[in-house]
C-alpha cells in the first residue's frame, strides 16, 4: 500500500496550465519537456451532448512500471513508498523506457540527451514539501496528494454536493 | 504516515535556505492575488501564492508563477533610452533619467504653450493599476485626452452600472451563489476585472448551478446545465428574450420592481418587443433553451451573472451591459449575499478622487476628443482610440502632437491596427513606458522602462470594487527601472505641477491611505482592509443614482439623447446587415479567446508561457475545414474586407460551422528586426473601427464580430 499518491480530479480541471508552470518553476527541464503536461480531449459528442474535457498527463508511477523492467542500466527505480524516479546520473538516453511506458509519460531531452519523466518531487516530499504542482497552487484545487483512499473520498463528496457536468 | 500542510512557509525556508519571504500582491493581469515572493542571494528565487489572502486562498496563476522570468528577462528594458534615426529604423541609445524625464516634460511645455493641453494625449493599455496616477497628470497638465481601454473594457460596467444602480455589481461568491450564468467569459483561465477564478471553482463545487454563454464550447461550457450557443454579438437579443420570459411569466421579484425600480412599465413594452421566435432567429439559440435558461437564472435564489470583456468590445456595448444588469437587479439578486453586491471600497481616497478629475478645468473637460460623439464615455473621461488617430492624421478638430503610453501596446490591440501604425508614425513626439520593446515602442522617440510589479511598493486593487485593498511591496530593483508612479511623481515636478504631488510616490500612498488614519509604512505591515460588508444598502438609502432607483430607465442616457432602455442593434457587418458581403466573406469572425497565460499582447517572450503557446492558433469547424481545404495545424489565411493575417489552423466541433474564432494580441518578439512581425498575425489587421461601427454611447470599438473568408496559406512555389 503506497503512503502517498498524486490524484487529479479530471471533472474539474480547467486546462490553466498553473501546474505546468509550477512543475517548471520547481523543476526548470528543458524547453518543450513537460513533466506534468495538460491536452485537450474533445470537442465530441458523448451521450448526445458535445463534451470537451483536459487531461493531466503526469507519471502514474506504477506499482510494476515498464519503465523500470525496461532500463538496461537500472536508472529508473521504484522506491518502498512507491515513487519511481530516474537517477539522471545513471541514464544514458537510450530511450527505450519512453517506449514502454504505457502513459506516454517519459520524455527525451534532446540537450542533456536524458530521459525525463516527474519524479513526484521526491527531494521535496522527501522533506515533508508537498510536490509543487499539489502545494494548493491549482485555482479549480484538482490536484492532489496524499493517501489515496481519503483523496478518493474526498473527490466522491465533492462530486456529489456538485450540480455542474 | 507524514503529515503534509499547503503552503508551509517555514519548511520552504529551511528546505531551500532562502534569505526571505515577503507578502505581496501579483499583478501580472489587471492585479488581484495574494503571492509569497521567496529570495536567495538578492534575486527572487520562488513565487508561490499567499494562502491567507482572502482573493486566491494560495493559488495562483501560470502568470503570476513566471513574474520573476518576466523581471530577469535578457530582453528586458533596463534603461531609457532614445531613438536615433528614423521611426522604426530600430537604433536607440542609452540615456540618462534626467535627460529622458527632462526631454519629455520639455515637450510637454511646449505643446501645451502652443497648442493647449489637449494636444497632449496620455494612454494606458488595459488597468495595470497605474490609472489613477495617469488621470491626476493628465488633469493637472489640462489635458482631458487619456486613451485607454476603457472604451470596450471594464470602463463600460462601470460607467453603465453607476447609472444603473451606482456601483459595479460584482458576485459574491463568498456566500455561494446557487446558480451562476457566465456570459461570455472563461474566468478559470483569464482575470475579468474584479475576479479570481479561484473562488468561483468553490462555488461549483458548493453545488452551483451553471448556465454558459458563449459562441465557444469552453470546458465551462461543457460542464454547463445549459449552455446557450449564441450567434456572436447577438447578446442584447438573447437578454432580452430572458427578460421577456421572465416578465411574462411572473418570475420576476415583485418587492424590487414595485419599490425599486424605475421605468418597469416602459421596460416591460421593450421586452415584450422580444418574442422567443425573433430571438431564436437572432441569436441561433432554439427558443427552448432561451426559456430553460432564463427560468433557471430566476427561480434559484442567489443568482449571478459573471461577466466580462466579451460584450463590451461591439456595438451593444453598453446596453449589453444595461440588459444582463436588468437580468440581475428584476431578479432581485442585487445586493444580496450570493448575488452580486455593490461593495463598499475602504475609506480611503478613491481612484476618482486620486484621479484629480476636479483639477480638470471645465473648458478643458469641453475639449474631450469625441466628448459630444460618445456622451456616455464622455462624462466617464474615456475617449475613442480613432478620435486620436484622427486628431494626429487629419488633426481635427485639433492636433495632437504628443502621446504618451504608458504599458500600452495600440499597435496590436486597437481596432484597424494599419490607421494606428499610420498615427504614430506620423505623431510628432511619443514617449513610451515598457518592460520591453514593443511594436508601439518601437515607434516612440523616448521608451523609458517600467517596473514590474515584483519592483514596487503600492496599493494593490485600489480601483476595484469588491471591497479589498491589499499591499504590494517592494521586493528587487532590476536596472533602472521605475514605476509609472515613480516616473510620473518625478515628471510632474519637472512640467510644473509639482505642489500636487510628492517628494517620492510614498507620499502618494500616504494621501490615498489618509482618511483610513495611517500611512503606507502602516499598511506595509497588514495583510489588507476590507470595506464594511452590508446587503440590502438600498432598502435604507436607495441607489446612487438620479432617481435613487434601480433604473431599468436610465435617466442619465435619456438626458444624453440616447435610448433610456437597452436595445439590440445588428452587428456592424454579418449575414443580416450586409447580405452582400456576407457571400464573399462567408464566416462570422470571433476574436475574444483567452489563452492562459498570455495577458493580451504580454508574455509572449517569457519562456515558460510562450511554451504553452508557440503559434496563434484559429478555431474552425472540422466542415468548414472540410470544405475550405484545411487540415490541422496549417497555416492559413483569416481575410477581412480590410486585410489579411495568418495564423494556425485548429480544428473544434465546439465552434458553429458558421463561424471561425481566432486569438488576438499576437506579435513575435524573437523577432529581432523593429517591426516583431506587428502585422503577420495581428487580429486587428482584420478588424474596423469607423465611428458608426462603435457602440454610440460608449464609443467601445467593435473589434470581436465580423466577417472574414479564411483558405490554406499557399506558399511560394507551391501549388492547391
Amino acid at each position: 500500500m503506497r503512503p502517498y499518491t498524486l490524484i487529479i480530479d479530471h471533472d474539474l480541471c480547467c486546462g490553466c496550465k498553473t501546474c505546468e508552470v509550477a512543475c517548471k518553476q520547481e523543476n526548470d527541464p528543458t524547453d518543450g519537456i513537460k513533466l506534468i503536461h495538460i491536452s485537450e480531449n474533445g470537442p465530441k459528442m458523448v451521450d448526445g451532448r458535445l463534451d470537451f474535457v483536459f487531461h493531466v498527463n503526469v507519471c502514474q508511477h506504477c506499482d510494476e512500471p515498464p519503465c523500470v523492467e525496461a532500463c538496461a542500466v537500472e536508472a529508473i527505480t521504484r522506491r518502498d513508498d512507491g515513487v519511481v524516479i530516474i537517477d539522471y546520473e545513471e541514464c544514458t538516453g537510450c530511450q527505450v523506457c519512453i517506449d514502454e511506458c504505457p502513459y506516454n509519460a517519459i520524455a527525451f531531452d534532446p540537450e542533456k540527451g536524458l530521459a525525463q519523466k516527474c519524479n513526484l518531487c521526491y527531494h521535496r516530499v522527501d522533506e515533508g514539501l508537498l510536490p509543487a504542482c499539489a502545494d494548493n497552487i491549482c485555482p479549480s484545487h484538482c490536484v492532489y496528494f496524499g493517501d489515496p483512499d481519503e483523496i478518493d473520498m474526498v473527490i466522491m463528496e465533492k462530486k456529489k454536493k456538485r450540480r455542474t457536468v | 504516515m507524514q503529515e503534509f500542510v499547503y503552503s508551509n512557509v517555514e519548511r520552504e525556508m529551511e528546505v531551500y535556505g532562502y534569505d526571505s519571504v515577503t507578502k505581496s500582491h501579483c499583478r501580472m493581469c489587471h492585479g488581484g492575488c495574494g503571492v509569497l515572493v521567496y529570495t536567495k542571494n538578492g534575486r527572487v528565487a520562488k513565487i508561490a501564492g499567499d494562502p491567507e489572502c482572502p482573493i486566491n486562498h494560495g493559488t495562483l496563476c501560470s502568470k503570476g508563477i513566471a513574474s520573476a522570468q518576466l523581471a530577469y528577462h535578457p530582453d528586458r528594458l533596463t534603461h531609457p533610452v532614445k531613438r536615433m534615426g528614423p521611426k522604426g529604423g530600430g537604433k536607440w541609445e542609452r540615456i540618462s533619467w534626467d535627460e529622458a524625464l527632462d526631454t519629455i516634460a520639455e515637450r510637454m511645455v511646449r505643446y501645451k504653450e502652443s497648442f493647449g493641453a489637449e494636444s497632449i494625449v496620455m494612454g494606458y493599455g488595459t488597468g495595470r493599476e497605474n490609472e489613477a496616477v495617469i488621470y491626476r497628470f493628465a488633469n493637472l497638465l489640462g489635458s482631458p485626452n487619456v486613451l485607454t481601454a476603457g472604451h470596450f473594457c471594464y470602463g463600460p460596467r462601470i460607467a453603465t452600472s453607476i447609472i444603473t444602480c451606482g456601483t459595479n455589481p460584482i458576485v459574491d461568491y463568498e456566500n455561494h451563489p446557487k446558480c451562476i450564468m457566465v456570459w461570455g467569459n472563461n474566468l478559470v483561465i483569464s482575470n475579468p476585472d474584479c475576479y479570481k477564478g479561484e473562488p468561483f471553482s468553490v462555488s461549483l463545487d458548493e453545488g452551483a448551478q451553471l448556465i454558459v454563454v458563449d459562441p465557444r464550447l469552453t470546458r465551462l461550457a461543457a460542464r454547463a446545465n445549459v449552455w446557450l450557443q449564441l450567434r456572436p454579438g447577438s447578446d442584447a437579443a438573447l437578454a432580452l428574450g430572458m427578460l421577456k420570459v421572465i416578465v411574462n411569466e411572473g418570475l420576476y421579484d415583485k418587492e424590487f420592481v414595485e419599490n425599486y425600480v424605475h421605468g418597469w412599465e416602459s421596460f416591460v413594452k421593450r421586452v415584450n418587443e422580444y418574442p422567443l421566435d425573433r430571438v431564436e432567429e437572432i441569436t441561433w439559440v432554439p427558443q427552448d433553451k432561451v426559456r430553460e435558461a432564463a427560468r433557471l437564472f430566476a427561480t434559484i435564489k442567489p443568482a449571478a451573472i459573471q461577466w466580462g470583456v466579451a460584450i463590451e468590445q461591439q456595438i451593444n456595448c453598453a446596453d449589453n451591459n444595461r440588459a444582463l444588469m436588468a437580468l440581475m437587479g428584476i431578479t432581485g439578486n442585487i445586493d444580496v449575499p450570493g448575488g452580486q453586491v455593490l461593495f463598499r471600497t475602504p475609506k480611503i481616497r478613491n481612484v476618482g478622487r486620486f484621479g484629480a478629475h476636479d483639477k480638470l478645468p471645465k473648458e478643458q473637460a469641453a475639449k474631450r476628443l469625441g466628448g459630444n460623439r460618445f456622451r456616455l464615455a464622455g462624462n466617464f473621461a474615456i475617449i475613442n482610440p480613432k478620435c486620436v488617430w484622427d486628431a494626429i492624421i487629419e488633426e481635427k478638430p485639433y492636433a495632437v502632437k504628443m502621446l504618451f503610453f504608458i504599458s500600452s501596446n495600440p499597435v496590436m490591440t486597437r481596432a484597424n491596427a494599419r490607421e494606428v501604425y499610420q498615427a504614430l508614425e506620423q505623431v510628432e513626439f511619443m514617449a513610451v513606458s515598457d518592460f520591453f520593446m514593443t511594436p508601439t515602442a518601437e515607434l516612440a522617440d523616448i521608451v523609458l522602462p517600467a517596473a514590474t510589479w515584483l519592483e514596487m511598493d503600492y496599493i494593490g486593487d485600489f480601483w476595484k470594487r469588491h471591497g479589498y485593498i491589499l499591499p504590494r511591496r517592494k521586493v528587487i530593483q532590476v536596472g533602472e527601472c521605475r514605476s509609472d508612479h515613480e516616473m510620473l511623481n518625478d515628471l510632474a515636478h519637472r512640467v510644473g505641477q509639482g505642489e500636487y504631488w510628492w517628494d517620492t510616490f510614498e507620499g502618494g500612498l500616504d494621501y490615498i491611505l489618509e482618511p483610513l488614519g495611517i500611512t503606507w509604512q502602516d499598511f506595509k505591515k497588514m495583510d489588507y482592509i476590507r470595506g464594511e460588508v452590508k446587503y440590502q444598502k438600498y432598502k435604507e438609502k436607495g441607489f446612487s443614482t438620479p432617481t435613487r432607483k434601480f433604473e431599468l430607465w436610465s435617466t442619465k442616457l435619456e438626458e444624453w439623447g440616447y435610448d433610456p432602455l437597452p436595445q439590440y442593434r445588428e452587428m456592424p457587418e454579418g449575414p443580416v446587415s450586409t447580405p452582400e458581403l456576407y457571400k464573399e466573406y462567408p464566416y462570422v469572425l470571433i476574436t475574444g479567446m483567452r489563452l492562459p497565460g498570455f495577458f493580451h499582447t504580454e508574455n509572449r517572450q517569457v519562456p515558460w508561457l510562450r511554451e504553452l503557446h508557440r503559434d496563434p492558433v484559429v478555431e474552425i469547424h472540422p466542415d468548414t475545414a472540410q470544405k475550405q481545404g484545411i487540415k490541422e495545424g496549417d497555416w492559413v489565411i483569416i481575410e477581412s474586407p480590410r486585410g489579411k493575417v495568418r495564423q494556425r489552423a485548429k480544428l473544434s466541433k465546439g465552434i458553429d460551422p458558421r463561424v471561425v474564432g481566432a486569438q488576438h494580441a499576437w506579435w513575435f518578439p524573437e523577432r529581432k528586426d523593429a517591426g516583431h512581425g506587428w502585422d503577420e498575425s495581428n487580429i486587428n489587421i482584420l478588424t474596423d473601427n469607423a465611428y458608426e461601427t462603435c457602440d454610440p454611447a460608449m464609443g467601445a470599438t467593435n473589434v470581436r464580430v465580423l466577417l472574414c473568408k479564411i483558405y490554406p496559406e499557399i506558399n511560394e512555389g507551391e501549388t492547391t
